[in-house]
């Protein structure tokens, strides 16, 4: 019984050794480098997106951004990302606000090609975002009329100051069009990790995050240079 | 064709946009009429009557005969940007004999924004409430900020029960 209960418990121990032996395998495949004849330091390449102009020309707001990524093995690539949001949203035809502000942003990060094959001129890649920024904010809306005393009350708050720190799940694709140029698009998962509203406790438009809200979902589409 | 029709279909669904302006978007006050003891109180067969001063110097009727043993709480609009609101009271008794009281309610203002497709308006935090001891024993403050959340009985009011 004694030795029964001594190799069950052996067995079950070697077992349980083995998956997390299989696991952590896993997870450090991600993270180890392949072995062969390419070099680890690949180049550099600088990117910038074609939505943001496009939502700034069709719509009330936008960014115009672009991005510095390193390419280390084709596996990694560390990125730097900077843009500068623009909202002039002006004397709104049925609240009567008006809502502008100019600001920059910045994120770092990392992306992960998870393609097999990761040397091919197209990549698959999964990576992480930190992101940062600092605001000022003009939000006015004049002549507001009491119902009830009928007088103006009106308000504006010019430059108030306001940040945002939030995190980003970015899933994406590049694909060689010829020569250096690439093209590709993501999606990118926005959350909120601390923000300061101002006076108002609350803003609308968040230059690099959008619509202000406790996460968001945005899409990019870039123009990628090796260089 | 199939892959242009799911392309369109997802950028239509990604153009959709949502406004999250609340529902609820009055911002005004609630009394309660409260015995000493604290329980609920009522009219019974006094009958009361509001009004206040707008800006240009007219009175406007805010609280039109509330009378009856149900009448136990009554709502007043707060204005947005006045320090002070001023309301006239009327209260009249059965026996032909009308009692007028001044109630003064001090108030801090705070300019409310949702986002640029909610209607703007004004928060409040009351800092001071008083009655000129006429038809009301006395006011007290039970919740001091007034916004959105309407829920709470913002002032007790105390009815005069041995007027002259």
């Amino acid at each position: 019984m004694t030795i029964s209960t001594s190799m069950s418990r052996r067995i079950a121990i070697s077992i349980l050794m083995l998956a997390m032996a299989l696991t952590s395998q896993a997870q450090m495949k991600m993270f180890r480098m392949e072995k062969d004849s390419i070099p680890f330091f690949r180049g550099f390449s600088v990117s910038f997106d074609l939505v943001g102009p496009a939502m700034r020309l069709l719509s009330d707001h936008g960014e115009y951004e672009g991005a510095l990524r390193v390419n280390l093995h084709d596996q990694w690539f560390p990125i730097f990302e900077a843009g500068i949001g623009k909202a002039n949203h002006e004397n709104d035809e049925v609240t009567g606000i008006t809502y502008k502000t100019t600001a920059p942003y910045f994120r770092i990060g990392m992306d992960w090609n998870v393609l097999k094959n990761k040397h091919q001129s197209n990549r698959l890649y999964a990576g992480f975002r930190y992101a940062f920024t600092s605001y000022k904010v003009d939000i006015i809306r004049e002549a507001l009329p009491d119902p009830v005393w009928q007088s103006e009350s009106g308000f504006g708050v010019e430059g108030m100051g306001c940040s945002m720190h939030w995190a980003e799940i970015v899933f994406g694709i590049d694909a060689k069009v010829f020569g250096p140029l690439h093209l590709g698009w993501n999606v990118r998962y926005k959350r909120r990790i601390a923000h300061n509203d101002g006076d108002l406790d609350t803003t609308w438009y968040v230059p690099g995050f959008g619509t202000n809200d406790s996460d968001n979902l945005a899409a990019n589409f870039n123009v990628i240079i090796d260089i | 064709m199939r892959k242009v029709a799911i392309f369109l279909i997802v950028v239509t669904l990604a153009a959709c946009t949502t406004i999250d302006c609340p529902v609820q978007n009055l911002v005004y006050t609630n009394y309660a009429l409260k015995k000493a003891g604290g329980s609920a109180d009522t009219l019974n067969t006094d009958t009361l009557w509001i009004l206040t001063r707008r800006a240009d110097g007219t009175d406007t009727l805010l609280l039109n005969g509330l009378c009856g043993t149900t009448a136990t709480k009554f709502s007043l609009p707060i204005s947005y940007t006045q320090p002070e609101d001023v309301f006239i009271t009327l209260l009249a008794d059965t026996a032909g004999c009308s009692y007028i009281d001044t109630i003064r309610i001090k108030k801090e203002n705070y300019p409310h924004f949702e986002s640029v497709d909610c209607q703007a308006s004004y928060f409040h935090k009351v800092t001071a409430a008083s009655t000129t001891h006429n038809a009301f024993d006395s006011i007290t403050i039970h919740h001091s900020s007034v916004n959105y959340d309407v829920s709470n009985d913002h002032f007790y009011l105390y009815v005069k029960k041995n007027r002259h």
